[in-house]
């Protein structure tokens, strides 16, 4: 066995690639373009690079784990293509067939716009939904027996129409997966060419529209996710592991039954990346902050570990399993600077991608990016990466003229505002991710990173009164970096309403759980396992619940008391008031959950040389700030630990640059990292 | 706007709109009172010093009670104000249940604005379960009424005031829990926004404020009046029935007068609106110069913009207020009623009105805007359960109106976000099973834009019961506009047999069915000119009937139902036919169904419903 370990980061425009040795703990990145016709390509290319760089040879004799993450899967859904669920049906209880076209029967934002509100197309048409008799109730016991003829002739019908993948959400399955077990039997025979996910399987909550949703992603992203594991296994001729969205890894050969556990699992690895690095430093508890060409995706991380939620959705669609609580804003490098129709200035959420892209890429962009604002200003080079790609400065600074005169302002006032207000767009998300987990956001240091990440680090610790912003070494390899970071991770739930669960019962619900938890490492060929518990409690009454870690050992009295504890604790600390001493409110459990965890070793990051002497700049520019003025620009290799550049002054990197404004000081820690802080 | 920066604006505007969405999270995820909860019936709002919305996505009650009561300078930080008493509301709150907090924001010492919340709670005490009683002849068997109160002083609730309330409902610790959960999200929203006085300066944000209001009237004027001819123009509806009379047109009339180089270029005057009811279907609408209805009704207006995308963009603050002046009618009408007349029923009056005005307008514009909708109507069970006593009570949504660009939608809701209540969750919670939760097949009104269609839900109880419901529109129906037919009404059975729209207290036997069917929007445009091929989809999808299809499209089909094949000769045949009898906008341009008649005394149309 060797001891490479490879992370591949595919990416829309770009493969970012991770090598870590851990004899040497060297580490090596690289970039190649992503292949979106045969994402495969891309992959190999992107794992000989990185293995040429290390050893001089592409032999994989070496290596001993890839890790891949990948929106491959998601890309259908979220790209709203209309033939990306064509081949999709779905069963579920009679007299339910419309449960997709009513939903939740809910019209977003302002009151009044169901006037003139239009539905966007459901997953999956009614046209292409069947329904079979059969009904259980709230604790899974039959009401009415399960209609083997209707299912019969369900599954002929998706034969005959060409529905080759199928969901099954049947009523109360949470409580019972019986009837969508035998469903299933009855796919298997009649239609054995179609894929099938039941919703008991891919997540046993309660809500039937959620899980149904939440199933028929699944179901939608199998076929494509199979054909595309299948690919990758024959090219690479080894196991590998692919990234889920839950932080933790999985198998090839695993992750092609649950495949929805994928979704959205590049932002996850960026996310538990930088929380690596971050803890590393001495920062336990970070917010991370992910900026790229069309959006920044923000996470935060408390005690190492970035926080989890079940209310995510791919797209337009509810996603109930648990993922990497990540809010995106539209608010990237290429976001579009615009009036709107009353004479304001807007930027975002529409980007000009990677192409056109803004106008300084000279690619026939027509509107004023982001980019182009810190281009005019000065605060990045007139190139790219490393200088491989110049920028067109006088196309920016026109765009940026004629957008000021529109508005009346000078072409300086207009580009800083443009970057103020999409400073304050990421802004209003970290408060969002914050606020709502009862977290004070000035207790937080942030890193930043992604390629556009640092390049508002200096406002945001403004605005939101930040202790500090930690920039990493190669900010726009974070994510692929943290591949390397995960541990084998499943997650397990089962929902069990009650105010007073019995000890019996919950021995019995967790003995389950982690029984398949157990099961599942095994095959991963895990020796020492973890459980970690878990439990989402309300006030009777409420709708929504919350989750609280809940200990290991005896499920006695005792452990009841303190799951409860944490949970008044929890709701407190939340909303800002509890009930732990009022007995008048009742607390109801609602669901268990265990994450059955097979844990790796982490990467070590190593500590960089300490610098004797003051660090010399590579040039001056003039940039603008406060006012234009010639300013220092340091080559960030050139720095060493304890270095100190103090603002203004620009840090600029292959892939990313970091703008130190008048009143900021950024200091190199022991691991490389530069850390901003603001003088004041 | 000239001497703001533009910039501040945006950024001002963005945490406003930041603000109001956390304060309204923190709420919904605490709740408990099903109307909070589920059907998000509560709102934030805020409000500056001098009382104007600045938000724009919601409705919101009013800070001028509070104001009238307690003088801005005797406001302290911490302090946190409450009140539910409708005519000591200047006409913020339209029924006893809606409770509303207010918060005062500080900055250096003195208030600058005002976060508030109001929502619908659960039971404030009255004659019935739930206190909306829908045979209430006067507001004290409404429940509980409370004037502007004091709730806390400077951090510290006031015990008594509290125990008081909790004393008169009958759910005190939902009661309870979900006045903390307001109270603390306004005191959240409150730090939050004195945040931004703080980093930018108070005399910078007020003028903000005044860019965003003064934008919303520009934009309102230019964009959406610019597209109302100029002149005068009627047009009514109607409740049906009020709870205590048999049912009867109750009539509410808006003439809109139109003039663009006027100061204040709309006149709404409700002259014509009939004498206050008996039962509690009355709005108390005639305060403080009916600003809280035009900041209600505005977002109507929003209908006039170019394209769906764009009329979800416009905001309505306190900027359309300067663009509206209201005429209300003597005391004593559905909209000037006196106390202590009942209100708990109002939404009959106050989500009818969206209704009035949407009509005056497609007939002043020839029929650009949507045809009718209705959307709130509560149906309940209640009795005895295991865990004791319990009310299910669940705000369903019905169609909306066909469109001149769209159908309408199915089982939407006017409230945003606003949702049902999961199967899973109720069985688990209340002793009935859902046998069905569809579509209510034929229920949209034909038209070129078919009306989107009602629910069809059967509950079968597993214990007795009592059914309650609370709905207009049981008799008349949700109207169809240039040559679009109506849609059909609400219409609940209890074991077959047929409920009226209002009920407290009717039995239902263990085993025994619930049927309820919610309303269907209006059509918009000829039925005859809709697309066979779409009517065909419709009947494939299980939305129109074969013979609706023949009947209300003049489509003929054969086949199987799940793949239908159109007889286009026949259809033809059919259609012309139908073309040549039917009638023309000229002879009416609203079809109001076949309850008009029943109460109109046999008159298929109104006087107004001609162009």
């Amino acid at each position: 066995m060797g001891s490479v370990r490879i992370g591949v980061d595919t990416g829309g425009t770009f493969t970012d690639v991770v090598l870590v040795d851990e004899e040497t703990g060297e580490i090596v990145t690289t970039k190649t373009p992503s292949t979106p016709a045969n994402p495969a390509d891309g992959f190999m290319a992107g794992v000989h690079k990185v293995l040429e760089l290390h050893a001089g040879s592409d032999d994989l004799g070496g290596v001993a784990a890839i890790v891949h993450g990948t929106t491959v899967a998601t890309n259908q859904l979220l790209e709203d293509r209309p033939d990306g669920t064509e081949h999709l049906g779905f069963v579920t209880t009679e007299g339910f067939e419309f449960i997709l076209e009513i939903a939740r029967q809910s019209v977003p934002d302002g009151y009044g716009n169901s006037y003139f509100w239009v539905k966007p197309p459901r997953i999956v048409p009614v046209r292409r939904v069947r329904t079979v008799g059969g009904r259980l109730d709230h604790l899974g016991r039959e009401v009415r027996s399960f209609d083997e003829a209707g299912a019969v002739q369900a599954a002929r019908w998706f034969a005959e129409n060409g529905v080759t993948a199928i969901g099954v959400c049947f009523l109360h399955s949470y409580a019972n997966p019986a009837h969508e077990r035998r469903m299933r039997e009855v796919i298997e025979r009649e239609h054995p060419d179609a894929v099938v996910s039941l919703s008991s399987d891919v997540l046993r909550e309660y809500r039937e529209y959620e899980r149904s949703v939440t199933t028929l992603v699944d179901a939608a992203v199998k076929p494509i996710m199979r054909r595309y594991i299948g690919n990758l296994s024959d090219r690479i001729g080894r196991p590998f592991s692919v990234m889920k969205s839950n932080g933790g890894v999985l198998s090839a050969s695993e992750v092609v039954h649950q495949p929805i556990t994928t979704v959205l699992s590049g932002p996850a690895a960026g996310a538990l990346g930088a929380a690596l690095i971050a803890g590393t430093a001495g920062h336990p508890g970070v917010i991370t902050l992910d900026g790229g060409g069309t959006s920044t995706d923000v996470a935060v991380v408390v005690d190492g570990e970035p926080s989890l939620t079940t209310e995510g959705t791919i797209g337009r669609y509810p996603c109930k399993i648990p993922m990497i609580d990540i809010v995106t804003v539209g608010a990237g490098g290429g976001s579009i600077a615009w009036i709107s129709p009353e004479g304001t200035l807007k930027v975002g959420p529409r980007s000009a991608g990677a192409d056109p892209g803004p106008l300084c890429y000279g690619r026939g962009g027509t509107e004023v990016t982001v980019t182009d604002a810190h281009v005019f200003l000065g605060r990045v080079p007139p190139h790219l990466l490393g200088g491989e790609i110049p920028l067109d400065v006088s196309a920016a600074r026109a765009g940026i003229e004629a957008l000021a005169g529109k508005l009346g302002l000078s072409p300086e006032r207009c580009a800083t505002g443009i970057l103020e207000i999409s400073a304050f767009n990421q802004s209003n998300a970290i408060r969002q991710i914050t606020v709502k987990r009862g977290l004070d956001v000035r207790d937080f240091p942030m890193v930043a990173f992604g390629g556009s990440g640092p390049l508002l680090a200096c406002r945001l610790i403004d605005i939101l009164g930040l202790r500090a912003a930690i920039v990493p070494p190669n900010p726009g390899n974070v994510s692929a970096f943290g591949l390397l970071t995960v541990d084998v991770k499943n997650d397990y739930v089962r929902t069990h309403v009650s105010r007073d669960p019995s000890r019996e019962t919950l021995r019995a619900v967790f003995a389950e759980l982690e029984g398949q938890a157990a099961a599942a490492l095994d095959r991963e060929g895990f020796t020492s396992h973890v459980y970690a518990r878990s439990a989402d409690l309300r006030y009777y009454g409420q709708a929504y619940e919350v989750r609280v870690p809940a200990p290991d050992g005896p499920l006695d009295d005792g452990w009841r008391a303190a799951v409860v504890d944490r949970f008044h604790e929890a709701h407190q600390r939340l909303y800002g008031y509890g009930y732990r001493d009022d007995p008048r409110h009742a607390v109801e459990w609602v669901n268990l959950r265990v994450s059955g965890i097979g844990p790796i070793t982490r990467p070590a990051i190593a500590r960089v040389p300490y610098q004797p002497e003051e660090p010399s700049p590579i040039a001056t520019r003039d940039v603008f700030y406060e006012r234009w003025g010639r300013t220092v620009i340091y080559r960030r290799a050139d720095l060493g630990a304890g270095a100190v550049v103090t603002g203004p002054a620009v840090v600029e990197e292959y892939g990313s640059t970091l703008p130190v404004h008048p009143g900021f000081t950024a200091t190199m820690d022991d691991y490389g990292n530069l850390v901003v802080v603001s003088d004041s | 706007m000239s001497d703001v920066d533009p910039i501040l604006v945006e950024i001002v505007e963005g945490t406003l709109a930041s603000v109001e969405m956390e304060v309204e999270t923190s709420i919904a995820r605490t709740a408990r009172s099903p109307m909070i909860r589920d059907a998000h019936d509560f709102r934030a709002g805020i409000h500056d010093v001098r009382l104007r919305k600045l938000t724009g996505r919601s409705y919101s009650a009013l800070v001028h009670p509070v104001v009238r009561d307690f003088p801005i300078e005797t406001m302290r930080p911490g302090d946190v104000y409450f009140h539910n008493d409708v005519y000591l509301s200047e006409g913020g709150i339209g029924h006893l249940p809606d409770l509303c907090v207010t918060v005062p924001v500080f900055h250096e010492g003195e208030v600058v604005a005002f976060v508030q919340a109001f929502g619908h709670h659960d039971d404030i005490g009255g004659a019935v379960p739930g206190s909306m009683p829908s045979h209430a002849r006067s507001a004290f068997e409404e429940g509980l009424m409370v004037p502007p109160i004091k709730l806390w002083d400077q951090g510290v609730p006031n015990r008594a005031a509290l125990t008081i309330m909790t004393r008169n409902s009958r759910m005190p610790d939902s009661l309870a829990g979900d006045l903390d959960a307001e109270c603390s999200a306004c005191l959240m929203g409150a730090r939050r926004l004195g945040e931004i006085f703080d980093r930018y300066g108070r005399a910078a944000v007020e003028a903000c404020f005044d860019a965003i209001i003064a934008k919303t009237t520009e934009t309102f004027r230019r964009e959406l009046l610019s597209k109302i001819p100029e002149g005068v123009h009627v047009w009514e509806d109607y409740a049906e029935h009020d709870g205590v009379d048999e049912p009867r047109l109750h009539t509410q009339r808006i003439t809109l007068t139109v003039d663009h180089s006027a100061e204040v270029p709309l006149t709404i005057d409700f002259t014509g609106t009939s004498a206050q009811a008996k039962g509690p279907i009355n709005h108390a609408g005639d305060y403080a110069d009916g600003v809280f209805l035009k900041k209600w009704l505005a977002p109507v207006l929003r209908n006039l913009a170019d394209t769906p995308e764009r009329m979800a963009e416009l905001d309505v603050n306190e900027g359309v207020v300067p663009l509206i002046r209201m005429v209300f009618p003597e005391k004593g009408t559905l909209l000037t009623p006196i106390f202590p007349a009942p209100t708990n029923a109002r939404t009959f009056v106050i989500l009818r009105l969206l209704g009035v005005l949407a009509g005056v307008l497609a007939k002043a514009t020839g029929g650009r805007m949507p045809a009718d909708q209705e959307t709130i109507r509560y149906t309940g069970v209640y009795g005895e359960s295991d865990d004791g006593p319990y009310l299910m009570r669940e705000v369903l949504g019905g169609g909306s109106g066909g469109r001149w660009y769209a159908d309408g939608e199915d089982t939407i809701h006017v409230v945003p976000d606003s949702r049902n209540i999961p199967v899973e969750f109720a069985e688990s919670r209340w002793p009935f099973l859902v046998e069905r939760l569809g579509l209510a097949v034929d229920s949209g009104g034909p038209g070129q834009f078919r009306g989107g269609l009602g629910y069809d839900k059967h509950i079968r109880m597993l214990r007795d019961a009592s059914f309650m419901s609370i709905a207009d529109r049981s008799i008349l129906s949700c109207w169809g506009v240039n040559g679009g037919r109506a849609g059909r009404p609400f219409l609940v059975t209890v074991n077959g047999e047929e409920m009226e729209g209002l009920v407290d207290d009717f039995p239902v036997k263990a085993g025994e069915i619930v049927r309820v069917k919610t309303t269907g929007g209006g059509g918009w445009g000829s039925p005859y000119e809709r697309e066979a091929a779409r009517v065909a989809a419709d009947v494939r999808d299980g939305k129109v009937s074969v013979e609706a299809a023949k009947n209300d499209y003049g489509v003929v089909l054969h086949g199987p139902r799940d793949d239908p094949r159109i007889d286009e000769e026949a259809t033809a045949r059919l259609r012309a036919a139908a073309r040549a009898d039917a009638p023309t906008p000229r002879d009416a341009f609203f079809d109001r169904g076949p309850g008009y008649p029943r109460l109109s005394g046999g008159l298929a149309h109104a006087d107004v419903d001609h162009l």
